[in-house]
Parts: C-alpha cells; sequence; structure tokens
C-alpha cells in the first residue's frame, strides 16, 4: 500500500516562507555580511602580509649581520694569522738582535783589550826608544830612573851593576832611597850567603831568572823586593834592577809592568853598557876597522 | 782631515812627553803641539790659540804652577782647559794648581786612555 506524504498546507507555506522583502534583506545582508568579511579578510591579508614582510626584513637584517659576522669572523682569523706570523718575526729579530748585540759586546770587550794592549805597547816602544835615544852615561840613567818612577810606578828602585873584579854588586843609581843604606851584594863565592833582599838580588843576577811579586805588593820593601830584573847582553849578566817600593795607588803589577819589566831585562843592560863604553871612550867612536872583520854580506 | 782641535803639551821629560803625545794621537782631529817647560810653552801659546793644554807640575826653568798662573791672566786663553799631571805624593801641588785655575789632574803613571778619557771630557768630544 502506497502512504502519500502529506503537504502542510498552501496557507502554512505562505505564512512559513519568506516574503520577497525578507529575501531581499536577506540578501542585502548576506552580500553586505560577504564583503564585511571579504573586507576583513583583505585587511588581515593586509595585515599579514606587512607582518610577513616585517619578518622577511628582519630576517634579511639577521642574514645581512651574520654575514657581517662571518666576514669579521674572517678578518679576526686574518688578523691572529698576520699576529702569529708577526710574532715569529719578532722572535727572529729579537734573537738576530740579541745576536748582534752579543757580537758587539764581544767586539767592545775586544776594542778595549786592544786599545790597552796598543797603550802597553806604546809605553813599552816609548821606554825601550828613550833608553836607546843616547849614549851618554847620565842621560841613560837618568831615563832609566825616569822609566822605572814614570811607568812602572817604582817609589824606591836601584840600579846595581856588577863590579867583575870585586865580584859584587854596585849601587850606581837610586831613588826613593839613600844610596849610602843600599849595601854591595857578594855575589857566589863570597864567604858568607847574602840574606834577605840581598838574596834574591843575587839570585837574579846569577841566574837570570827575574823575581816579579805577582800578588800584593802592600809589603814590599828592601828585605823584599817588589821585582827584580836582571840586566843581561845575551849570556853575560851585567847587573840587576831592583824594584823596592811601588807608589801607593799600585797595589799588584799589570800586563804593562811585565812587558816593560821583559824589555828592561832586555835593552836596559845594551844601553847602559854602551853608554858606559861611549864614557870610557870618551865619548869617542873607533875607526871604520872595526868593520873590517864582518862577515861580507850573503847574495840574496 | 784637518784636526779640529788644537792641544799643547808641556813636559820637560821627553818620555813623559812622547807617552802623551802616543795617547793623544789616539783623539781624532786633534793636532798636538809639544813644549820643553813652562816658558817654551808660553812662548808656543804665544805664537796660536789652543783648545787644550796638558802640563807637568815639576819642570825646570818655569814650572806647570807659575804656566797655569800665567795662561789664566792672559785673555786669549783665561778660559782654557788646562789639565796638570802631577805625583800621587804632591797632594799640595795638585790643590794648588786647581785653586789656580786648572780644570782637572791625572797622577803619574799616567794611563793612555785615562788621559785620552779626560781630554775628550774637557774638550766635549764624545766618541
Amino acid at each position: 500500500m502506497t502512504e502519500k506524504k502529506s503537504r502542510p498546507p498552501k496557507r502554512a507555506e505562505s505564512a512559513s516562507s519568506p516574503s520577497f522583502e525578507e529575501l531581499r534583506q536577506q540578501r542585502t545582508a548576506f552580500v553586505s555580511s560577504f564583503f564585511k568579511k571579504g573586507a576583513e579578510i583583505t585587511d588581515e591579508l593586509v595585515k599579514e602580509n606587512e607582518r610577513l614582510r616585517g619578518a622577511a626584513r628582519k630576517l634579511e637584517q639577521e642574514n645581512a649581520a651574520l654575514r657581517t659576522q662571518l666576514k669579521s669572523d674572517d678578518a679576526i682569523r686574518e688578523a691572529l694569522k698576520k699576529i702569529e706570523e708577526l710574532e715569529r718575526e719578532k722572535d727572529s729579530l729579537l734573537s738576530q738582535f740579541s745576536q748582534a748585540e752579543a757580537v758587539t759586546t764581544r767586539f767592545t770587550a775586544r776594542y778595549s783589550e786592544i786599545e790597552e794592549e796598543l797603550a802597553n805597547l806604546a809605553n813599552v816602544y816609548v821606554a825601550s826608544y828613550q833608553l836607546h835615544s843616547t849614549l851618554r852615561l847620565p842621560a841613560v840613567v837618568q831615563h832609566l830612573r825616569e822609566l822605572l818612577a814614570q811607568l812602572v810606578g817604582a817609589r824606591a828602585h836601584a840600579v846595581y851593576v856588577a863590579d867583575e873584579k870585586r865580584k859584587q854588586l854596585v849601587p850606581v843609581s837610586c831613588d826613593g832611597v839613600e844610596m849610602d843604606r843600599l849595601p854591595r851584594v857578594q855575589l857566589a863565592d863570597a864567604a858568607e850567603p847574602p840574606k834577605g833582599g840581598a838574596a834574591i838580588l843575587e839570585r837574579v843576577f846569577l841566574t837570570g831568572v827575574p823575581h816579579i811579586e805577582e800578588g800584593a805588593l802592600a809589603d814590599s820593601g828592601f828585605d823584599a823586593p817588589a821585582a827584580c830584573l836582571p840586566m843581561r847582553i845575551e849570556d853575560r849578566a851585567v847587573g840587576v834592577i831592583a824594584i823596592f817600593e811601588v807608589l801607593p795607588q799600585k797595589d799588584r803589577f799589570m800586563a804593562v809592568d811585565f812587558e816593560l819589566f821583559k824589555m828592561l831585562a832586555a835593552h836596559a843592560a845594551t844601553a847602559l853598557a854602551g853608554a858606559m863604553l861611549y864614557s870610557h871612550a870618551d865619548g869617542k867612536l873607533p875607526g871604520l876597522e872595526v868593520f873590517r872583520d864582518l862577515e861580507a854580506p850573503r847574495s840574496v | 782631515m784637518s784636526a779640529e782641535y788644537s792641544c799643547l803639551v808641556v813636559e820637560d821629560s821627553p818620555m813623559m812627553r812622547q807617552l802623551l803625545v802616543f795617547a793623544l794621537s789616539r783623539v781624532k782631529h786633534l793636532r798636538v803641539t809639544e813644549a820643553d817647560d813652562g816658558v817654551d810653552g808660553l812662548r808656543k801659546l804665544a805664537a796660536g790659540k789652543f783648545d787644550i793644554i796638558l802640563t807637568d807640575i815639576n819642570m825646570p826653568i818655569m814650572d806647570g804652577l807659575k804656566l797655569v798662573k800665567r795662561v789664566r791672566s792672559d785673555p786669549t786663553h783665561k778660559d782654557t782647559p788646562i789639565i796638570v799631571i802631577t805625583t800621587e805624593g804632591s797632594q799640595e801641588d795638585r790643590q794648588r794648581a786647581m785653586q789656580l785655575g786648572a780644570n782637572a789632574y791625572i797622577t803619574k803613571p799616567i794611563q793612555a786612555p785615562q788621559v785620552i778619557a779626560k781630554v775628550k771630557e774637557l774638550l766635549k768630544i764624545e766618541h
């Protein structure tokens, strides 16, 4: 059986269905609402767009900052690398400087040494030059005295010459001590060997070995001479030079003194003996016949 | 190069004079004139101008003290530096020389470096 669906009455239909006006109002409201919603969405979209643009700008800024930082880090790394290189260079230069400074110090020290050696040599040269610059006995003796006083700094000294006949050493010149106080020194075959300072003088004369006090000179005196030097011509002993005391400011002999002593040992005897012979001959030189027996010069 | 400075050495001992001349030869641009004693020194001073004078004290004819006095009374050399050379024992001479106007002293036995240093100091030579 078919059951027919009942329809509401027409009146009811017309009563419930909206009227045209209502529909128009509904349509207007809908359109208005639609556009309003569209405007709102547009606004939101615009705002969202702005927000996104802002975010994009911010990101771009951050990106730029990061790029800058990256560049800056690179620059720092470069700078650090450069600093390391410069530090190495500085160390190398400092090392070179130290080496150069050490060399300079060595050269300065050597220069001072050479200057001192030069001054010492000058002293020896001048002393030798003066000793041999004359044959007059008083002048030679005077030079010898000056040399001992002015160059060596001897305050009390004497020159002894050997008297071969009497076998004794006789003082012929002195300074700082009276001649009368200086004894004659008996040589080897004397009955009684000499004592004190005289023993030193005798030993130096006989052996040809100088006596030079190498330590402090404060205690030196007549019994303990500060220095005693042989005067020899080749192997022949001529006399001795005795330095009994030195100037107070001279506490010990220095390198130059030892050089002077060597020179004196070698040259004083020849200068003195030459002057003695010259004096003995009244200043006359022998004739040329003295050259006659000389060996003929060898051809080169 | 010609000498910039001139020095007069007054010393009667030839040996000491030679030593002083040698020491002074180590000072660059220094011309040295020698005199045997005070009178000879005055003669040399009268003949030329000197930048510095070195004189011994004990000399014949005219000693170093008289020379210092004469030099200081001479308008040409009244300001010239003078170095006197003395022995350690002659302290009175040294004092007297300084009172008379000497600028410095050197004691015997002389050391070349000491002479050079003193001359350079008074001539204001640095090297």
